[in-house]
């Protein structure tokens, strides 16, 4: 019973318990949350296959199933199809990481944190760090796997860095989006059937695995605005030698995505944090 | 103030048009141990997550420890613990993991925080299964986790929603004795129950909700004196057995009669005389019978005689 009958407040190794507020303890509250929520990915095997076979299954299907049957003039359909598949895979983080929050949030430890005096905004930005390394970890699954079977993109070393940028961008930008609708929506498994309705058909519009200019009047329209197109286009633009063009987005498409990534964000965040204070007394 | 560890007044929380908590005034003395007690729906863990910052009340007011639960929630949620109806633990990490990383967030550093779960996981007996995951352990060890890290650091006050709800009767003695330990040590604790028995067990002081609203409060001992005397209950043999009973006892005492239990119940409000009474006579007339005991109401008892209507009916009305 000594355990117990320590006085924890003061005791060694304690770090400033009063400050929940301060940038310090936001920060070190974050780490411990962000590790927490990294050990769940190899725990999770349904998690991890999303970000792993997942995406290589989409690479194989494109590639080697559609993609016979696809010629995109001026360009070999491997170099078209991998920055199409990598925005796609950016996009699907709306998913993953709505289904994480909602799962997450329907979890009892939630509950346990906000009654610990922790920063409530590192319970929230530890869940998005957390799913940021595991995009991060399904993007390198794509290039790596993409490189394997023979992709090899026209890359300078300054339009590298771009990319992988733009790509940390668009990836905050999802992850935000899909921890405001895992807080609105709250059952994962509606989390997930909605976000397929909704994102899958973005995803193909999104000139991901045909161009848009040969696609119907209603769908092409779709997809000059879509913001996956713009995604998709960047990457293809910082890839090949190929230039989109059809709508003032596609004519811009690194503006058009930084625009889209910081107009979510701009949305999203506030909204997702007071949704999730909003339950609270404070 | 300082001796008054929970005080709520007039507390109240609504969900759309159902009222949950209905205008509810509590106090829960320093160092005792006061149990909510009701059916699902009563109003039980709505009442205890607003004491514990959870969720905001619509009305009234609230305080732990002489602190605003809604102005003061950083504060009060240094000075309280609530261990909730399900386990508040992370089910992807270990036992031994999820513990370090409360303590970390407490404020502990890493070895400080791992040296705190080591010493949990052995007073709750956990070490066997510290490095299994949350998920894979069964209901009652994760039970015994979660009281851990509800105590990761010593709180003034303890809430335990429902404690052992879906517990074997086995890990139930775990957590009471446990329980039992605490409050020893002077830990104050507000606990919810819908078992009669746990209230009666653990409780110095039982405040029993209905649809919000106390109707009854005061010791287990004065709730179950509302309710009425003791009794003394015969267990006839056979059915020759009950009607030689109910000639004998008719006379010298008041009595009522079930033949479907072939018992005759005895009023009596001298207890352990009458019992003895009882027992005499019968042993006297050389009746055969399975059992005499002396029977004091149960609080399923107290709740109906006290609310008008079973306990499943405000589960019903609630929807649950």
């Amino acid at each position: 019973m000594t355990t117990l009958a320590a006085p924890a407040p003061t005791s060694s190794g304690s770090a400033g318990r009063r400050s929940a507020g301060s940038p310090l303890r936001f920060a070190r509250d974050t780490r411990l949350l962000t590790g927490r929520s990294l050990r769940a990915i190899p725990r999770v095997p349904e998690r991890l296959l999303d970000v792993t076979v997942q995406p290589v299954i989409f690479i194989l299907l494109f590639l080697y199933v559609f993609g016979s049957a696809i010629h995109v003039p001026g360009i070999s359909y491997k170099s078209y199809l991998f920055p199409g598949i990598i925005g796609q895979g950016l996009a699907f983080a709306v998913i993953s990481a709505g289904t994480a929050t909602a799962t997450d949030m329907s979890e009892g430890v939630i509950d346990r944190f906000r009654s610990l005096p922790v920063n409530r905004l590192a319970i929230i930005t530890g869940e998005v760090m957390g799913q940021f390394c595991e995009q991060v970890l399904g993007m390198c699954i794509y290039i790596a796997f993409g490189i394997a079977l023979g992709w090899r993109p026209d890359v300078t070393v300054a339009g590298g860095l771009e990319l992988a940028g733009l790509l940390a961008l668009g990836m905050f930008a999802f992850i935000w989006a899909g921890v405001l609708f895992g807080l609105l929506i709250r059952s994962p498994d509606a989390v997930q059937g909605l976000g397929f309705i909704v994102i899958l058909p973005l995803t193909f519009m999104a000139g991901t695995f045909v161009p848009i200019h040969g696609m119907d009047a209603v769908p092409r329209a779709v997809a000059e605005w879509d913001p996956v197109s713009a995604f998709v286009a960047s990457t293809r633009s910082l890839t090949t030698h190929m230039h989109s063009s059809g709508s003032l987005q596609l004519d811009h498409p690194q503006l058009a995505m930084i625009g889209w990534s910081l107009l979510l964000l701009a949305i999203c965040v506030p909204i997702a944090l007071r949704r999730f204070n909003r339950t609270t007394a404070a | 103030m300082t001796d008054i560890a929970i005080r709520a007044e007039g507390l109240t929380k609504r969900f759309g048009g159902f009222v949950a908590v209905d205008a509810l005034d509590l106090q829960v003395q320093d160092g005792t141990v006061v149990a909510l007690l009701g059916p699902n729906g009563a109003g039980k863990t709505t009442t205890v997550r607003m004491l514990a910052t959870l969720i905001a009340p619509d009305g009234g007011r609230a305080w732990v420890e002489g602190h605003d639960v809604v102005r003061e929630a950083a504060r009060v949620r240094e000075l309280i613990s609530l261990t909730g109806q399900f386990a508040a633990l992370d089910p992807h990490l270990t036992a031994r993991e999820n513990l370090v990383l409360m303590a970390q967030l407490r404020g502990d550093n890493g070895r400080a925080a791992r040296r705190r779960a080591d010493e949990l996981l052995e007073r709750f007996d956990g070490v066997d299964f510290r490095d299994r995951l949350v998920k894979n352990l069964s209901g009652g060890q994760r039970r015994r986790v979660d009281l851990a890290a509800g105590l990761i650091e010593r709180p003034h006050v303890l809430v335990l929603d429902e404690p052992t709800t879906g517990l074997d009767p086995r890990s139930r003695q775990v957590v009471w004795s446990t329980v039992r330990e605490l409050v020893a040590e002077g830990v104050t604790l507000l606990l919810t129950t819908q078992y009669l028995e746990e209230a009666d067990a653990l409780a110095d002081r039982v405040v029993l909700l209905d649809r919000g609203r106390e109707v009854a409060a005061g010791t287990p001992a004065q709730l179950k004196a509302q309710v009425g005397d003791q009794r003394v209950d015969v267990v006839a043999a056979d059915g020759e057995a009950m009607r030689a009973l109910e000639a004998l006892l008719w006379e010298r005492f008041e009595i009522t009669t079930s033949e479907e239990q072939r018992t005759v119940s005895v009023s009596a409000p001298e207890e352990a005389a009458d019992l003895a009474r009882v027992a005499a006579a019968v042993s006297e007339a050389g009746i055969p019978v399975d059992e005499i005991a002396l029977r004091r109401p149960t609080l399923d008892d107290a709740f109906l005689a006290l609310t008008g209507h079973s306990a499943t009916a405000t589960a019903e009305e609630a929807g649950v």
